[in-house]
């Protein structure tokens, strides 16, 4: 039960440490490349740049990376490896899917295995997953060396290079070779036909001839080293690592979980490291293993240590008093009756969208670590999680800095120790200080701006897509679970996770379907705009701030400073995590999640 | 701004070519040289050599003589993953269970031990009456709108069926379009609830349901007729008559039975789950080979106990066994199911 979790703390922990040490020896640049590579990289590296050309050559390489998407995807019809005639998305969910995988979010408005042929597996969405990675990697690089008073913030594109091809590309292929030996296909082929040992259990066509079971493969060996690596999320299959030939076995499972959690831990470490302030960065990174194992024990506690409440007894009768505006007296009563618990046998838990290999936790704290690390693989249906165990995953999303993504938590994180800081330096009456320097009010207003378009972007899509038909078309389960799909939906694309809540009926699928569901074109423009404006303003703006901060004049320590590596100073961190989380997002889990594990169950029908 | 640009292309032209060529032909390599069974799908062959499915990849069973898989939201189709996405406060999610469980559970405890529940639930629908009030299907109409109207959708006779009754019974549809007005011109889902209704006070204690018989001259004919028992009634009412027996003492069945997997594809159940069936697959087989049905069922015990397997050694989880391989080793010793 709690073997699991602990192994994979433990283990991504262990390996972080070796693996922060080679992570910032690369990045600082201090490595000697074999000759073949170093003539790429002089063929790249245009020389060292200020931040607000590292944020330009950055910006510009996402804007070429996209239009590449964009022609991937559109010209998938005419493209090889192609042997079923996989025709083109719909425009909007071309546009969903560029940006979704451009910003590392890796939502899909579509089923791997249904609409993509293995080519654009292979050039969208493995390209993809190693370049977006990359892009939040180098960010944080960035601001580190701008933390640090470098006026030349590096290059853009040689950090880009060296992250994907001396970090990502020996990771992945160890992690694919592992991954094949426990089952995944790994071919270039598209499908199988089998005949099933009971013939005709599959049905039979219309001529009475037994159908056959087409099994769909590829190179999913590729795709998933890198998806897990680089906490993308986007699987091959449809139902991503809850497939079993994109998760076989309870290995695979385990390395999947930690390779996702491994460079998010790694960068934690390789912050201090390049800072020279260990100290600091282990204190960071105990309190977000502290989250983490917060988020982890709760899906443990309401998933897997209780049964799906919709099977259960509820065994006395409830009456409720509520305010209503057309019965006498302005209140109407409801009653709910009590109900029997149906015989099923629930002691491994709430097994409604598991599978059973992983092992009995394995569902439950993947859904807290997936979001944590912003990945958005899923190995379970998030959608049939216990009511109150899925607040576990949204509070993962809107915290976001829980390790978070490739670099981008990190970066997520120093916004909340700014504003950390801020508020300590205001309760002793000192100007707050970082790393020695004075945080002014331009710092404060940079990091508010980045940390504000997160709340925004998932509050108000959510609260105008609530409130249309766009939304309440949209969802196939009643009542306040209803409005926790959309606003999960919103919450995955502003965190830039990519997991979700698959009852929401968004996937238009190929441009031809003729029964697209009915607000997908809204969905897909929607989460494909909160994906974008959610991804490059918490970038460019904190490279702004850690610019403007390492600049300026460092003060000398005194009696007064607030020191950074102690754990007063964790248990500040932590509480304004805790306290601004909460108070953006407490109301929102109050109408979701938490009104549906107080309401009635069952409840529509 | 035109160096980076060209700079961005360069990068770009690099990564494709590393990333996309390179590295999974690296893998693709590894893959079909050392791994080809895996890497290929991980496919088994039949009893006639040719292939028969994935050890990865649950398929369906329905025949007695074989283990059943658990019940997939994406009907077994390898080839479009789904979960049922259902919530678990939504009351579709328990309907299903229910209806999985009653055709299927036994009592636990009393004189009546070890059998169905079915029979009973066939008689107390008889009785026809729910909470104790009359008229079963009304009330259940009522309560749950969203099933009355899927089974109107759920087959052409279904509508058809409505249809009919609609056309005979203009006072109640015209007393329904001016409770509705919105929808002058109802279709037969809409008029689910009130078909339903009207049906529980003209045939008490019966539902409609497909009765397939043999004509004069041999044809065979299905049509919808007012029954008193079946598969619809133990599966459907269950629930209901759960309500009104909340203490009777059912036998528990494992939750991977009625519970879908993440990907509707799960190739395993748990030994639990295999043990539960047991006895129905071991009845079956010694009927069909003609052996002792003891001897039978210690075989298969130990071939179940032979093929389970746990996550990690039973560090992380409990023990399955994979329906597939079980099925197919089965198959192999006793030949064809009859």
């Amino acid at each position: 039960m709690w073997l699991l979790p602990i192994a994979l703390m433990a283990t991504a922990t262990a390996l972080a440490i070796p693996l922060s040490r080679y992570a910032a020896w690369i990045m600082e640049g201090e490595y000697r490349p074999p000759r073949i590579l170093a003539w790429f990289e002089r063929r790249i590296d245009s020389g060292s740049q200020t931040w607000k050309q590292y944020a330009a050559a950055l910006l510009i390489f996402n804007a070429v990376l996209f239009v590449y998407g964009f022609a991937v995807l559109a010209l998938q019809p005419v493209m090889p490896l192609n042997p079923q005639h996989k025709g083109m998305l719909a425009p909007t969910t071309i546009f969903n899917s560029v940006a979704s995988f451009m910003t590392n979010t890796n939502l899909q408005h579509y089923a791997g295995e249904v609409h993509l042929s293995n080519f654009s597996q292979i050039f969208f969405v493995i390209l993809n997953q190693y370049l977006s990675a990359g892009v939040g990697f180098c960010a944080l690089t960035a601001i580190i060396r701008a933390f640090r008073g470098q006026k030349l913030v590096g290059n853009f594109f040689a950090d880009m290079w060296r992250v994907v091809m001396y970090m990502f590309v020996p990771a992945a292929l160890i992690s694919g070779v592992l991954f094949i030996q426990q089952g995944m296909p790994m071919t270039y082929q598209s499908a199988y036909q089998v005949s099933t040992l009971e013939p005709a259990a599959m049905g039979t066509t219309d001529s009475g001839q037994a159908k056959p079971q087409t099994i769909v493969v590829g190179p999913v060996g590729a795709v998933i080293p890198i998806k897990m690596l680089g906490t993308n999320g986007g699987g091959f299959y449809g139902m991503n690592s809850a497939h079993p030939l994109e998760n076989p076995s309870a290995w695979s499972n385990f390395i999947t979980t930690l390779d996702m959690m491994l460079f998010p831990f790694t960068l934690v470490l390789m912050y201090g490291r390049m800072l020279k302030r260990r100290r600091h960065s282990w204190v960071i990174f105990c309190v977000m293993a502290l989250l983490m194992a917060g988020t982890i024990v709760w899906a443990i506690y309401f998933d897997t240590l209780k049964p799906n409440p919709g099977l259960t007894a509820h065994p006395a009768s409830k009456t409720f008093t509520i305010p209503s505006a057309r019965s006498p007296g302005g209140k109407q009563e409801f009653t709910l009756p009590a109900v029997a618990r149906l015989p099923v046998d629930q002691h491994l838990g709430n097994l409604e969208g598991k599978e059973l290999r992983f092992g009995t936790s394995a569902g439950a704290t993947f859904a807290a670590v997936t979001v944590d690390v912003t990945c958005g693989a899923v190995n379970c249906e998030h959608d049939s999680l216990n009511p109150i165990a899925a607040l576990s995953p949204m509070a993962g999303m809107w915290v976001n800095c829980i390790f978070g993504g490739k670099g981008v938590g990190m970066i997520n994180l120093l916004l909340f120790l700014i504003v950390g800081v801020f508020l300590a330096g205001q309760m002793v009456g000192r100007t707050p200080e970082y790393l020695g320097k004075k945080v002014g009010a331009r710092e404060m207003k940079l990091a508010m701006i980045a940390l504000l378009v997160h709340p925004i972007m998932i509050l108000g899509p959510t609260g105008l897509f609530a409130a249309t038909t766009w939304g309440t078309m949209a969802t196939n389960n009643p009542g306040a679970h209803g409005f926790s799909q959309m606003l999960y939906q919103f919450s995955s694309s502003s965190a830039n996770n990519g997991s979700a809540f698959d009852g929401l009926a968004v996937t238009t699928g190929f441009n031809d379907n003729p029964n697209p569901p009915p607000a997908g074109r809204q969905w897909d423009i929607a989460t494909g705009l909160v994906m974008l404006f959610s991804r490059y303003l918490p970038i460019v703006a904190p490279l702004a701030m850690a610019a403007s901060l390492g600049y300026k004049k460092p003060t000398p320590f005194g009696l007064g400073t607030l020191r950074d590596d102690t754990t007063t100073f964790g248990c500040l961190l932590f509480g304004t995590i805790v306290v601004v989380g909460a108070l953006l997002f407490l109301p929102v889990a109050a109408l979701g999640p938490l009104a549906e594990h107080l309401g009635p169950i069952p409840f529509g029908g | 701004m035109s160096r980076y640009i060209s700079t961005s292309l360069w990068l770009l032209l690099f990564s494709v070519v590393i990333l996309c060529g390179i590295y999974p032909a690296v893998l693709w390599v590894v893959g079909q040289t050392i791994f080809p069974f895996q890497a290929n799908g991980s496919i088994l062959t039949g009893p006639d050599g040719k292939p028969v499915g994935s050890l990865l990849i649950a398929q369906p069973f329905t025949k007695d003589e074989y283990f059943h898989p658990r019940p997939s939201a994406a009907s077994y189709d390898a080839s479009a993953s789904a979960s049922s996405t259902l919530a678990a406060s939504n009351y579709l999610l328990r309907d299903r269970v229910a209806r999985a469980l009653g055709p299927i559970v036994t009592y636990r405890s009393g004189a009546r031990a070890g059998q169905l529940v079915a029979p009973d639930i066939e008689a107390w629908f008889r009785l026809d009456h729910f909470a104790g009030q009359p008229h079963i299907v009304a009330q259940w109409a009522d309560a749950h709108n969203e099933l009355a109207g899927a089974w109107v959708n759920a087959d052409p006779s279904h509508a058809q069926y409505v249809d009919t009754w609609a056309k005979s019974h203009p006072s109640v549809v015209a007393h329904w379009i001016k409770d509705n007005p919105g929808t002058p011109q109802p279709k037969a889902a809409d008029l689910a609830v009130a078909f339903f209704e009207a049906f529980s006070k003209e045939n008490p204690g019966s539902f409609p349901a497909a009765v397939t018989r043999q004509t004069s001259d041999g044809k065979t004919v299905t049509t919808i007729q007012a029954v008193k028992e079946g598969g619809d009634i133990q599966s459907i009412f269950f629930d209901m008559w759960r309500q009104d027996h909340p203490t009777a003492d059912l036998r528990e069945v494992p939750a991977d039975m009625v519970m879908t997997s993440g990907s509707g594809l799960d190739p395993h159940i748990t030994l639990q789950n295999a043990l539960y069936q047991l006895d129905r697959v071991a009845t079956k087989w010694a009927a069909d080979t003609q052996r002792d049905p003891v001897k039978i069922r210690q075989e298969i015990h130990a071939l179940l106990e032979e093929n389970a397997q746990a996550p990690f050694g039973g560090l992380v989880g409990e023990e399955m066994v994979n329906v597939l391989s079980v099925n197919l080793q089965l198959r192999k010793r006793y030949g064809n199911p009859s």
